[in-house]
């Protein structure tokens, strides 16, 4: 039950957040993707950062679990094209429709309701799917720390990427003022 | 140039992401395995548990994720009570059809909500697929320096970014 207790109120923070920014907007999305705008994908990927060197801090002082998930590049590939495609078309993740459905957008609640029968039919074939294309091609709970030695060697050399990115997002993206950056 | 984003009642970006990022860090601390919203699978094998018992539990897909009743439903759910709480807070009008949409497609709801149900389908597919989806495979996952999350995170910005371009061809987004 703490769990579930745990669940709902990281869960609240998290949709609070993420509506206040502007994530649950399909709108915001969609012009950040067009490079119209770039205040989500740069809120995304600071928002990366930070946590990451929030839970290397936290590492350090001996707290957090963590789960590695393996570096497969057919089913990540594959996967991740159909997941950008489905992004694009409708401007909602996973995550942010539920909190769109929660603000009271209708077309979330499609995109959610797409999203069950997406997984229902991914579950009918998982049988299938994974041997075929997720088991050969794993190579591993590869990190940046395993690349690079260290995990905080690792860790700045993600910073640097990281801001790198956001930093070239605010350069390239139409409207360049109004983000982080 | 101008901001595009006048609104005052957008939060800015950096404390934005300081604040998401606290979460996070609270649930690693907390709850363990990193966040995920892929609390659709936990309700669709409740659903099965009801409807077809042998079905979910012989399942592989089923059978190897929490039921209702853990953290991962708990999550969801408190993202639509945030959502909401911010909505009703934030005095912003919420729309059915984006303006960005109507630029392009029109006022028809219907055609917003086909395209936004098969948008769903097609991310929650390759979530699947993939092993998680923007937060539990890109966020958590590049949070943990994992080579898996920063790969998906590169492929699914750079397809949704085209993906995007051709779903709103010529107008590209730009108000006439």
């Amino acid at each position: 039950m703490t769990d579930v207790l745990l669940g709902i109120l990281s869960g609240a923070a998290f949709g609070f957040v993420i509506q206040r920014v502007g994530a649950t907007d399909p709108e915001e999305m969609a012009l950040g993707h067009l490079m119209q705008d770039p205040r989500i994908p740069q809120f995304m990927l600071l928002a990366v950062l930070f946590s990451a060197i929030g839970l290397f801090s936290l590492q350090a002082a001996g707290g957090g679990n963590t789960l590695i998930l393996p570096l497969t590049f057919g089913a990540i590939l594959v996967g991740g094209v159909l997941f950008g495609i489905g992004w694009g078309m409708a401007g909602y993740c996973p995550g942010t429709c539920w909190a769109a459905v929660g603000e009271g957008r209708m077309d979330a609640v499609f995109a959610l309701i797409g999203g069950l029968a997406g997984t229902a039919a991914f579950a009918h074939l998982h049988a299938w799917l994974i041997p075929a294309i997720h088991a050969p091609t794993n190579v591993g709970q590869l990190t940046l720390a395993d690349l690079f030695g260290t995990p905080l060697v690792g860790l700045i050399v993600e910073a640097i990427f990281l801001l790198a990115a956001v930093w070239l997002i605010g350069k390239l993206w139409r409207h360049g003022e109004s983000g982080a950056m | 140039m101008k901001p595009t984003n006048t609104d005052p009642k957008r939060w800015p970006v950096v404390p934005a992401a300081v604040a998401l990022a606290g979460i996070i860090v609270f649930i690693f601390a907390t709850y363990g395995p990193p966040a995920s919203s892929s609390g659709f699978v936990t309700t669709l094998k409740g659903f099965f548990l009801e409807v077809a018992p042998k079905y979910a539990e012989t399942n592989p897909h089923y059978s190897a994720l929490p039921g209702p009743g853990s953290w991962l439903m708990g999550f969801v759910i408190g993202m639509a009570a945030g959502g909401f709480a911010a909505g009703i807070t934030g005095g912003r009008k919420v729309r059915d059809v984006p303006e960005i949409w109507v630029r392009r497609f029109g006022k028809s709801r219907i055609k917003r909500y086909a395209t936004t149900f098969a948008g769903g389908f097609l991310i929650l597919f390759g979530a699947r697929l993939a092993g998680g989806c923007t937060l539990g495979l890109f966020m958590s996952g590049s949070i943990q320096m994992a080579l898996s999350g920063l790969l998906f995170g590169a492929v699914i910005f750079a397809t949704a970014m085209l993906s995007a371009r051709i779903v709103y061809g010529k107008t590209n987004g730009r108000k006439q």
